[in-house]
């Protein structure tokens, strides 16, 4: 009479491997990968100085101080890789070797790979050889050296984009490139997708082994990279969802009040009378209410931006920014119900543009390809071009894509091709060169609000030059954090793999060590 | 003498004499109208008078160690009895597993029974809270999360991994006691457990099995013990009406002892703005408090003095009232008892309350002189609205109003929201720090169950030795469960909603053939054979939606964004049974049982387990005859029982698919790594003790000792998240738990109108987690967390269980605390402080009587458990804490060392630290600071009743035979605490993973309460 217990046992809710398709995967770790919200808006956007705040949360990245949660916050790329990754992994495992999905498995190689990069350059030693293999037995993966990682990442991106097969099926599950309309264009763009990763984990690499730099750069860009906008890498969030980790950061009420973007940026676009000013960046209308009105846009006309200096508060003492030197005063109360916002003067970026259900986020874009052309090109790799042309294409391309945002933030071919003519690349010197690319680079990943690769390229190059905070009580010294803190479950989880990790780290697992690449 | 009108059925006077064996006047003997609370004592010479209503009374006389007596009145109004001494007054019949009655005397392990009336003249709205202190072997932790609440029971020690709840069998049916949901670290509500559905008037007894031999024939769930409840049932008496009426008032307790010199505000001055108050509300790093008046976030003016009552003046007195209608009665073929009653709490926080409708109804009917059929069903209607939100700040009022700024008026709050835009008005510089106030007037979290606990037994008696009984029992329960996150809330300006129902089953069918007869002279055995199949089924539908199109229109489908979730989860067991016990004379007893169970949640190569017991008990008073002993046991057992999978569907890997983005479907698989390979665990269990009787049965001593271990548990052990699991399923735990109960009872007075019954229970518990895993590689299971989340709970490896995990301070060679370059000490390792789990504990209870009135109290206690403590942790960050006086001013200079960079050499630390940023790093460095010692006494509860006159009701236009009316208090003093600014018991949650964090939960309460009960006449 128990001759039903094994149907009893078998969960009516769900599949088993026999039913399943692993395409389902792809939209579930392509979000996770991307769609970051408070993961990157409360240390690398204000950190890397493209957004500044007022509000204590925003304190781990805006002056380097311990919040509440930082462990969490500290912790959440490590976390994310490895969900994503786990997702990836099984994916991985059930298209290999099944023709079916063999360009499912290579971009899941590829996506693996990426996710893989972003783990490791925001922590470092991180495991990747004996990750995800629970099921195989091992349950406490050791911590690869970075050096190791790049070397397999690299290969691997090198493998699997060289196996994509443009004339087989683009599989069903991806987001990335769904708006290409034949299953050719998608393998293609997917191809140049794998050429222009290998192209920025290479350049990952200039300070500590600048050969391999220049071997897999100058393979990537014989691969064939991105060449137009056309194949930004980008998910946008599902709007039935509001799934757009920024809008719902921006649903919390203080957030929206007191988040704005910092003066270095501001000043940065307002003092080459940039165009994506007025594109991304707008003053609220006046007073406490209109400030807090999600709904009601604000005036970006360029004269009016005014970015907020980091590293200040409102807390009546020496740090509250009514007592800085260039405060400008309240924005006034639009009645007599109404009261003064004392932030409501300083720029933020635009609710049309970032504020949306179904906001872009971008993966890896044709404006980052090109300036690391640029450099390349400027280092002396064999890079076809000057540098010149690909950074003002890089430029071009960064303006021109944030129409790819929102159609209000769009900027005319014409006036992105003005604006680059009159600002050239500084030819004067290598370090000058070095210094208006990757500015340039800071300044599209920015206004991209891809404040991850903002940070990792900014460590990689020196640029843009940013002056430290220095606040009370900050934990880093008043430096700008250069790595992120581990999960800080591995050090019960995966000690002894955990606490090996952090015996190679010079000066231990600190938001000041320094990865291995980042010297 | 009074008339007399015995044909008609009036009161009449009965007298006589109570003598003992020797004929002597027996003091104090009770004298009782069976089927009635009525009675009265002998006088010094061992005379009494009562007045009985009928010739149909019978009088029950009992004296402590003599052998109970039941005499029909009849026509006579003299009545002598002489009382024999001897066994046959302890031969208290008690009903042990599987509904099958045993003699106390010769049960070969511990059982304790308790009686209704100490669980409903003090009422707890989860009746379980009234067993605290008064059984040894039983821990339970009431959560703090307002009427209903879920309560954490443990039966000697920790006896799994998962905690365990003991197994609640009600007449003879095992119910369901899922908790609904408790909070962990990111909040919730405490939505109730099982048990707490049960109206304690209904309950005649509650008799908790607390060994494995006890409970063995119950399987699985009961490797944590069982308790039966006993529901009250109708006598062959004629018909009797019954009123309980209880009226209590909580009021919140503020256990807070914080700093009141310095005000609101941060870095050392006061906000001097609305926008600068706004950022400061929960932060007392101001200035020195002068009275000054200043603006408040509302850009009101008030005093800067300090606000010591915000607690008492935010939480409202709640009133409990409960009416209980009860009629039972019978004749010689049916009996019935029916009862329904009604609860109307209300919760210490003004939007909570719970309103609970029962109906019990209890049939038994002679059908043929052989077959008796009796049917019970229990019906509840439950309605739950705004069971508090706890830990975590978001919705959770409790929160904010414990930490407001020491200058703060909690007044300047309400009502939370702007009356025009309907946004919440913040008051602090965290969004998710929800207005105290908004959370009363906005916040809506409403459940509401319907449950019917059924079942019908029939019981064919063959022969007077010879019995078939077969039954089934049904326990269906449908929960809805509405909640919302109001439009205007801080961190989700346009809200969202969550609506869900489900449906829990559990059916019980078993049959038992019993043989109880003597085969030889003096020797008696008792043997069954049974079966039982048992199916578990769950079943739920979720939709959740958020952005509101149209403000306050709580509808899924005025939402902009929508999700759906359906559940369903099934388990079967079949099992067969025996049970055989040979009794010698009374004094030698010998039983054994044994149950062989078949799991649906285990692998089909290893689904089925066999578990014995056996168990002994020798009476050697009767052999030994000593002087003042009148009663001397020794008893010994051994027992196994079998565990199952803690869940359905853990042995296989699935997929499944989550809502679709952007047109196609995500899919995903479960973070816990399933086991192929499952097999049962095992529970062994030996327990061995004795239980005496001295000077006429006026002192009593009752000793157990145990030691119990599981192997090859299923539990789910933690993984790094980087394996591509963050947990699995292993079959590998092992727990111990060793440990004795003593259970010390007395008559220390009798008199004829004074008696004065005390009874001492202590339990000393010694808890091992012996393996996680097999293999010793995971040496911490961590468990649950607080939300500061600098500490945990975790099972480390050779410890007791649920130990709480905290950072130390960090030292150098020497012994000198290291520093670090930012002045704050280091932060150490993370070490276990010492279990959430007390060890020594139990109570004392004092009953006096007196004439018609009695007193009773009751304190219990709690020794050996730690707390990890948010509210402490908070008063630091926050500055609120008297600790954080210390350099307030100057600035502080923390007395160690810093280490050269190189790490080798080291000097005095100089660096001076601003207080604000000196303690909010301090208390997040080390978390150690947070941990507390949680022993306690308390003074539990205070009765005081009286019974009125009976000659008041002796006339015939007095509906009423007797009256009863009480005053009770519960919670009334803590005797003895190490905790400050909080109770040592508070906690969240009642789940284990919880056990010993506490934070933002709702104050403790003092209950004041009346109870009145009346029993109309017949």
């Amino acid at each position: 009479c128990t001759d039903k217990f094994d149907e009893i046992n078998t969960d009516p809710n769900q599949a088993t491997e026999q039913q399943w398709d692993p395409n389902f995967f792809l939209p579930n770790a392509q979000n996770n990968y991307v769609n970051l919200g408070y993961d990157q808006m409360l240390y690398q956007g204000p950190m890397l100085q493209v957004l500044a705040s007022t509000f204590t949360y925003y304190g781990n990245g805006d002056k380097y101080v311990n919040t509440q949660n930082s462990t969490s916050y500290q912790g959440a790329i490590f976390n994310r890789t490895y969900s994503t990754g786990t997702t990836l992994a099984e994916m991985i495992r059930l298209s290999k070797d099944k023709p079916q999905y063999a360009n499912l498995y290579q971009i899941g190689r590829i996506l693996q790979a990426m996710n893989v990069l972003r783990g490791t350059d925001t922590y470092g030693d991180i495991p990747y050889t004996q990750a995800f293999q629970a099921k195989a037995g091992t349950t406490a993966p050791k911590y690869d050296t970075q050096q190791s990682i790049y070397t397999a990442l690299l290969k691997e991106i090198d493998e699997a984009t060289a196996a994509l097969d443009v004339n087989q099926a683009a599989p069903t599950g991806d987001m990335i490139y769904s708006r290409l309309s034949s299953s050719t264009a998608k393998m293609t763009a997917w191809k140049k997708f794998g050429y222009s990763l290998m192209l920025r984990t290479a350049m990952r690499l200039i300070k500590v082994d600048a050969a391999t730099a220049k071997t897999y750069a100058e393979k990537a860009i014989a691969g064939g990279v991105f060449t137009s906008n056309d194949d930004n890498a980008y998910i946008q969030a599902d709007a039935n969802y509001a799934a757009s980790g920024i809008y719902n950061v921006y649903q919390v009420t203080d957030d929206y009040r007191e988040l704005r973007f910092a003066k270095t940026f501001i000043d940065a676009l307002k003092s080459t009378s940039d165009p994506r000013l007025s594109a991304v960046a707008e003053v609220p209308q006046t007073g406490a209410a209109n400030n807090a009105n999600k709904t009601l846009s604000g005036d970006n006309t360029a004269a009016s931006q005014l970015g907020l200096p980091n590293g200040y508060d409102l807390a009546s003492g020496a740090t509250d920014i009514r007592k800085s030197a260039g405060y400008p005063g309240p924005s006034p109360a639009a009645n007599d119900k109404d009261s003064d916002a004392p932030l409501g003067k300083y720029s933020r970026p635009r609710i049309s543009v970032y504020l949306k259900k179904n906001g872009t986020m971008m993966v890896l874009s044709y404006a980052e390809v090109e300036f690391l052309l640029a450099e390349a090109k400027v280092r002396g790799w064999n890079v076809s071009g000057t540098a010149a042309d690909h950074y003002k294409n890089g430029i071009v391309a960064a303006m021109t894509s944030l129409i790819q945002l929102d159609a209000s933030a769009e900027i005319k071919a014409e006036a992105a091709q003005t604006w680059a003519a009159a600002h050239p690349l500084d030819v004067t010197s290598t370090d000058a060169s070095l210094k208006a690319i990757n500015t340039q680079f800071w300044l599209a990943t920015g206004t991209m609000f891809n404040f991850i690769e903002a940070w990792s390229n900014w460590r990689r190059t020196g640029y843009p030059v940013l002056t430290p905070i220095n606040y009370p009580g900050n934990v880093t010294g008043s430096t700008i954090p250069r790595r992120m803190i581990y999960l800080s479950t591995e050090i019960s989880t995966n000690p002894t793999s955990y606490t090996e990790a952090v015996n190679r780290l010079s000066g231990g697992d600190l938001l000041t060590s320094r990865v291995w690449w980042d010297k | 003498a009074r008339e007399m009108h015995p044909a008609f059925g009036k009161d009449r006077e009965i007298s006589g004499k109570v003598t003992d064996e020797k004929g002597t006047g027996l003091a104090g003997a009770t004298i009782s109208i069976k089927g009635t609370t009525r009675g009265t004592n002998t006088d010094a010479d061992g005379n009494y008078r009562i007045t009985v209503p009928n010739d149909a009374a019978t009088l029950v006389f009992s004296y402590i160690g003599y052998v109970k007596q039941e005499v029909a009145v009849g026509s006579r109004t003299v009545i002598n009895i002489q009382m024999a001494l001897g066994e046959g007054a302890l031969q208290e019949v008690v009903v042990t597993a599987l509904g099958i009655e045993k003699d106390t005397r010769t049960l070969g392990y511990s059982v304790t029974s308790i009686d209704a009336s100490a669980l409903n003249q003090a009422r707890e709205s989860n009746v379980i809270n009234s067993l605290q202190g008064r059984v040894a072997g039983l821990n339970i932790s009431p959560g703090s999360g307002g009427p209903g609440s879920s309560s954490r029971i443990n039966l000697r020690g920790v006896s799994n991994f998962k905690g365990g709840s003991p197994l609640f069998v009600i007449n003879g049916v095992p119910m369901d006691n899922t908790t609904r949901g408790t909070a962990g670290e990111w909040g919730g509500s405490d939505n109730g457990d099982g048990i707490s559905n049960i109206n304690p008037d209904d309950i005649e007894s509650m008799t908790v099995l607390k060994g494995a031999t006890a409970s063995a024939l119950y399987g699985t769930r009961a490797t944590n013990g069982v308790i039966l409840v006993t529901t009250k049932s109708g006598k062959n008496a004629g018909l009797s009406v019954e009123y309980n009426g209880n009226l209590q008032f909580d009021k919140v307790i503020n256990f807070t002892d914080f700093q009141y010199v310095y005000g609101q505000g941060q870095q050392g001055v006061r906000p001097a703005d609305a926008t600068s108050a706004r950022n400061s509300g929960v932060y007392s790093w101001g200035e020195k408090m002068d009275g000054a008046m200043y603006t408040q976030f509302d850009g009101k003016q008030y005093a800067y003095s300090p606000v010591k009552d915000n607690i008492q003046q935010f939480y409202q007195t709640a009133p409990t009232f409960t009416n209980t209608v009860s009629a039972s009665g019978g004749n010689e073929k049916t009996s019935f008892r029916l009862s329904m009653s009604s609860m109307d709490a209300s919760g210490v926080m003004r939007n909570n309350t719970v309103k609970r409708k029962t109906i019990n109804l209890n049939v038994t009917q002679k059908v043929t002189s052989k077959l008796d059929v009796t049917l019970m069903a229990n019906y509840i209607d439950q309605q739950d609205k705004n069971r508090p939100m706890m830990s975590d700040a978001p919705l959770n009022a409790n929160y904010g109003i414990t930490l407001l700024a020491s200058s703060f008026n909690q007044l300047a709050l309400k009502p939370g929201y702007d009356p025009i835009t309907g946004a919440e008005m913040t008051f602090s510089d965290d969004s998710y720090k929800t207005n105290p106030w908004f959370v009363v007037n906005q916040y809506k979290n409403q459940q509401d169950r319907k449950r019917l606990i059924s079942a019908i037994t029939g019981k064919y008696q063959f022969t007077d030795w010879l019995y078939l009984q077969g039954r089934a029992g049904y326990d269906v329960i449908n929960d809805g469960a509405f909640s919302i996150t109001p439009w205007g809330t801080a961190y989700q300006a346009l809200g969202s909603m969550n609506r869900a129902r489900s449906q829990t089953t559990e059916l019980n069918v078993d049959g038992l053939l019993g043989l109880n007869r003597d085969i030889a002279q003096d020797l008696n055995l008792n043997v069954a054979i049974g079966g039982n199949l048992r199916k578990n089924r769950l079943e739920s539908v979720g939709i959740s939606g958020s952005n509101f199109s149209i403000p306050y229109l709580y509808t899924i489908s005025n939402t902009l964004s929508r999700s759906q979730s359906y559940g369903y989860n099934e388990r079967q067991v079949q099992s067969g049974y025996y049970t055989a016990e040979f009794d010698y004379k009374h004094i030698l007893s010998l039983a054994t049982t044994g149950r062989y169970d078949v799991y649906s949640t285990l692998p089909s190569a290893n689904r089925g387990i066999f578990a014995p017991s056996v168990s002994a008990s020798f009476v050697f008073s009767e052999l030994l005859k000593p002087n003042a002993m009148n009663f001397g046991k020794i008893r010994a057992s051994y027992a196994q029982t079998s565990g199952e999978a803690f869940d359905a569907y853990l042995t296989t890997q699935y997929y499944s698919l989550g809502n679709t983005y952007n047109g196609l479907p995500q899919g995903g698989f479960s973070s816990q790594m399933p086991n192929s390979n499952l097999k049962p665990y095992r529970m062994k269990e030996f327990e061995a003790g004795f239980e005496t009787k001295f000077f006429n049965n006026r002192l009593g001593l009752d000793v157990a000792y145990f030691n119990r271990k599981t192997e090859g548990e299923i539990v789910s052990g933690p993984l790094s998240i980087t394996t591509g699991f963050t947990s699995r399923v292993l079959n590998l735990g092992s727990t111990k738990n060793a440990g004795v109960e003593v259970l010390l009872t007395g008559t220390p007075v009798k008199t004829r109108n004074f008696t004065w019954d005390a009874s001492f229970n202590v339990t000393y518990v010694k808890n091992t987690i012996v393996d996680i895993d097999g293999a010793g590689n995971t040496k911490i299971l961590t468990l649950g967390t607080y939300r500061p989340l600098n500490g945990n709970v975790a099972h480390v490896k050779g410890m007791s269980a649920a130990q709480i995990m905290a950072y130390d301070f960090k030292y150098d060679a020497a012994g000198k605390m290291i520093i670090g370059s930012d002045g704050i000490p280091v932060r150490g390792d993370l070490k276990p402080m010492g279990s959430a789990i007390p060890n020594l504990y139990g109570g004392l209870n004092n009953s006096f009587s007196y004439k018609n009135f009695s007193f009773s109290f009751l304190i219990d206690y709690k020794f050996g458990a730690k707390v990890l403590s948010a509210t402490n942790h908070y008063s630091y960050v926050d500055g609120l804490n008297k600790a954080t006086l210390v350099g307030r001013e100057t600035g502080v200079v923390a007395n160690g060392v810093v280490l050269s960079a190189d790490g080798t050499s080291s000097t005095a630390n100089t660096k001076n630290v601003i207080a604000q940023d000196y303690y909010r790093g301090l208390i997040t460095n080390v978390s150690k600071l947070s941990v507390f010692n949680a022993d306690f006494i308390k003074l539990r509860q205070v009765v005081i009743g009286y019974r009125l006159p009976s000659r008041w009701f002796s006339n015939s236009k007095v509906p009423f035979e007797s009256v009863t009316l009480s005053a009770v208090g519960r919670n009334l003093l803590v005797l003895m605490k190490h905790t400050d600014n909080f109770d040592p018991e508070a906690g969240f949650s009642s789940n284990i993973n919880y056990a010993g964090t506490e934070g933002a939960q709702l104050p403790s309460t003092r209950t004041f309460g009346f109870t009145l009960n009346a029993k109309f006449k017949k």
